[in-house]
């Protein structure tokens, strides 16, 4: 993944984000940029939603359960 | 011939009702300037996007839809009733503008394209206002609007949860574990997307209504890459396939057209083979909510007044508010014999999902909110000329239904409510003759500024 891809999961590894907080998040990113490295941590399989629609990355406790696909 | 968006555009413009922006502006502020504009909206640059300009709020008024309609602002619905009853065939051509900039395999890249960031909490950039072509070797050519999530820079997210004619060709494809061919053209004339919401028998063909509305046939090109066919004058066409993989991706949360965010859905991905366009392309973005919901106000208003004949009473005007998302309400005047009030509100009440519905008589302007108040307040006694209606099939995204509450997979009811504010039975029409003023003919306010 690019460096802006790994930023992005990281942050979704912190805590869970709507896709509008990453984009402020890294505002100064141009737009194709940034939906190019959106697309990078889609492929690598390790998102995921929560109730409230957010994106998160669960990085410790892998699901006992086949995640749902991506 | 047939007219085009930019046909609609050039109206627009010529009404006053189109505002050009010349600053370059980022795809993830266009809805929100858009949302700060009381006309259609016109982005002459795009940053990062040097090739394409964007377009949005087309129809987000009635006002905006009849022009593009070619019609009065009281007559969208008698107008698309007239076009549903003469379909034209469309008419298969060989080349299309839509088609001089064509881009296959490894160049396929939906981040080149100014995809829209809309709403806070989006699941991500959406594609809006597509006419979604499919077919089915056994139903024919189907054509719908769906909205599409960008997930990578080959695949969207497509929303096929609600019951559909496309729907149940995806179904049967991957019943057979096959992918089902689609193409997405973005940027055609509202006619194409009213006769896309309209929900035409299943073997009726979509662009012979929009014919029908356009009074010439619809040109269509062939697909490069699908056995497909689409708008010759669309401004941008995606191909590709609706993969096998049943409802197990997430899509959503989007601005629904109820102006209340949706859900995360799971639904199926749409992979993009090859991505066609204009030469000096316009990127089409629907402005949720208003400009989805005056797109199906015609079918709603028509329906409503197919509702009114069938019970034989007789409408003489038909709205549905917009504030009411043109769809879970419908206002209507009719020319009232006795009992027929009550008659038309249970007509109008049988309607989809119309939760409540207002019907007056022929002397009132029912586009008159005050007209309007006037009437429910000197025509309505509440405990003899309001119906509710207890358990009527009810729709998830209407948060009074409490659908949470259901469980997965649990169908909601409603209650619906009528007001008949016509002239009760029994009161003299003369108690409601209105003031005149004195001498109002004979006198002109300009003749004394």
């Amino acid at each position: 993944m690019s460096a802006l891809a790994q930023r992005i999961a990281a942050e979704l590894a912190e805590r869970p984000r709507h896709f509008s907080e990453v984009v402020e998040a890294h505002a100064d990113v141009s737009w194709r940029d940034l939906l190019l490295a959106w697309g990078e941590v889609r492929r690598a399989d390790v998102l995921e939603r929560d109730e409230a629609g957010r994106y998160l990355v669960r990085i410790e406790d892998p699901p006992a359960q086949p995640r749902r696909l991506l | 011939m047939k007219q085009s968006f930019r046909d609609v555009l050039q109206q627009l413009r010529e009404a006053g009702e189109l505002r050009p922006v010349k600053k370059p502006v980022d795809p993830r502020h266009l809805s929100a300037l858009m949302a700060q504009s009381s006309e259609a909206t016109f982005f002459e640059q795009i940053l990062g996007y040097p090739e394409w300009r964007a377009a949005g709020a087309v129809v987000s008024t009635r006002k905006r839809l009849a022009l593009a309609m070619g019609c009065a602002e009281r007559e969208i619905a008698t107008r698309f009733e007239e076009g549903i009853r003469r379909p034209i065939e469309a008419r298969l051509v060989d080349r299309g503008a839509c088609q001089e900039v064509v881009v296959e395999g490894d160049d396929v890249d939906l981040t080149r394209l100014p995809l829209p960031l809309m709403h806070v909490k989006d699941g991500g950039p959406y594609i809006s206002g597509t006419l979604v072509v499919s077919k089915d070797p056994e139903y024919g050519r189907n054509v719908g609007s769906y909205r599409m999530m960008y997930r990578t820079p080959r695949e969207t997210g497509i929303d096929l949860v609600s019951s559909s004619d496309m729907r149940l060709y995806y179904q049967r494809a991957f019943e057979q574990r096959k992918p089902l061919p689609i193409a997405v053209a973005v940027g055609v004339h509202p006619y194409e997307m009213l006769a896309a919401s309209y929900k035409a028998p299943i073997d009726v063909d979509e662009f012979s209504i929009a014919g029908g509305l356009h009074g010439a046939p619809v040109e269509l090109v062939r697909c490069r890459t699908v056995d497909l066919e689409v708008p010759a004058d669309a401004e941008l066409v995606l191909e590709g396939e609706l993969l096998p993989i049943g409802w197990t991706a997430d899509e959503g949360p989007f601005g629904e057209f109820s102006h209340i965010t949706g859900e995360v859905k799971w639904n199926p991905i749409f992979r993009v083979r090859c991505i066609t366009h204009r030469r000096d392309p316009i990127f089409y973005v629907l402005q949720m909510p208003w400009e989805n919901d005056w797109l199906a106000a015609p079918v709603i208003e028509a329906a409503g007044l197919q509702a009114l004949r069938i019970a034989s009473v007789e409408p003489v005007a038909i709205r549905a508010p917009v504030g009411s998302c043109c769809y879970w309400s419908l206002i209507a005047s009719i020319k009232k014999r006795p009992g027929e009030g009550k008659n038309a509100l249970l007509a109008l009440l049988s309607v989809a999902e119309v939760k409540l519905a207002i019907v007056t008589d022929d002397d009132i302007n029912i586009y008159d909110p005050d007209e309007l108040d006037w009437a429910m307040t000197f025509r309505v006694q509440a405990d003899h000329d309001v119906l509710v209606v207890s358990g009527a099939r009810g729709k998830h995204i209407d948060p009074s239904v409490r659908a949470w509450a259901l469980g997965q997979g649990g169908l909601p009811t409603t209650a619906k409510l009528g007001i008949d504010a016509t002239i009760p039975e029994g009161v003299p029409r003369e108690y409601y003759e209105r003031l005149r003023y004195f001498a109002k003919d004979a006198v002109r306010l300009e003749d004394y500024l």
